[in-house]
């Protein structure tokens, strides 16, 4: 899909030494998401959220294409949070996800953390 | 279908504003928010590479799939996790990322992934083996800190074609790693 040397021109510009430099999405935050995840995530090796970084713009991207498929089936050209919801249902790889849109698309004011709290599927 | 040809204009210009939130930490959503979803800015960058020029995305969509992507690291991770613990490892590792995603069904990253991380590897590689003069007491203190022999890292699953990873390539990870 994408090709790599787009981005080798980030990495001549100094690395990315502690900085998110012009990686995509900070890694930081991607860290930080990490370690939400489990109570035994301590330690995460530097290289954990780089390939965070482009694994998530991957799965961001997949998840739009057949979003977008779903809005092109309903002759739209805006892609709305329904159409995600029936990517979702419709991608076996996306199962971990039913829960999540499910429920964000029966009730709008829900916090995540209610949902959460309601424990999804 | 007229106004179709007005939008890509002002959506690549605006992409190009987004940028710059990402260094300053975003900023305006809570802290909370801050810490469990990635810059909303960033992943409307993204999902706008995935459509045609033509193409729109409702606020409702772009927040939709920043939760999703926080979902898909915690999922990810927790596989990741497990495996970590079962080989009685401490670090949860790129490779065990890859693994993990394998195992649940996202192989289609795997190559692009090993790819990306060669071409990191190489690249930073080569940053610091020009700045490696200054980086030797960071490297002692660094490599102290950690519990185990730097080299449990370093155990991978021969399915990757690392490049040697040396340790003061390690060095500034390692202190992400222990910063918080």
């Amino acid at each position: 899909m994408r090709q790599p040397g787009r981005y080798s021109g980030f990495m001549m510009h100094g690395g990315i030494s502690g900085r998110t430099g012009a990686h995509s999405l900070p890694l930081a935050r991607i860290k930080k998401i990490m370690k939400k995840s489990g109570e035994d995530v301590k330690m995460i090796s530097g290289e954990a959220p780089i390939v965070f970084s482009k694994a998530c713009e991957l799965f961001i991207e997949e998840l739009t294409r057949r979003s977008w498929m779903t809005t092109l089936e309903g002759k739209r050209r805006t892609l709305h949070k329904d159409d995600v919801a029936s990517a979702v249902v419709g991608t076996d790889i996306f199962d971990f996800l039913v829960s999540l849109v499910s429920d964000s698309c029966h009730s709008e004011d829900i916090t995540p953390e209610e949902k959460e709290a309601l424990g999804g599927s | 279908m007229a106004e179709a040809p007005t939008s890509p204009a002002g959506g690549s210009h605006e992409s190009g504003g987004e940028q710059s939130p990402q260094g300053g930490g975003g900023g305006g959503s809570g802290v909370r928010e801050q810490d469990r979803y990635l810059p909303i800015a960033n992943i409307s960058r993204i999902m706008k590479k995935a459509l045609p020029q033509n193409g729109k995305i409702a606020k409702d969509a772009k927040d939709t799939v920043q939760e999703c992507v926080s979902e898909f690291i915690s999922f990810v991770t927790s596989e990741a996790s497990d495996k970590c613990q079962k080989e009685k490892r401490k670090t949860i590792n790129g490779d065990d990322l890859l693994w993990a995603m394998a195992t649940l069904g996202f192989e289609d990253y795997i190559e692009p992934l090993r790819i990306y991380l060669a071409r990191y590897r190489e690249l930073e590689g080569d940053a610091k083996g020009s700045a490696r003069g200054g980086d030797g007491s960071a490297k002692g203190n660094a490599v102290g800190a950690m519990p185990g022999p730097s080299s449990q890292q370093f155990v991978h699953q021969g399915s990757l074609n690392y490049v040697n990873p040396q340790e003061e390539y390690y060095v500034p990870l390692n202190n992400m790693g222990n910063g918080n």
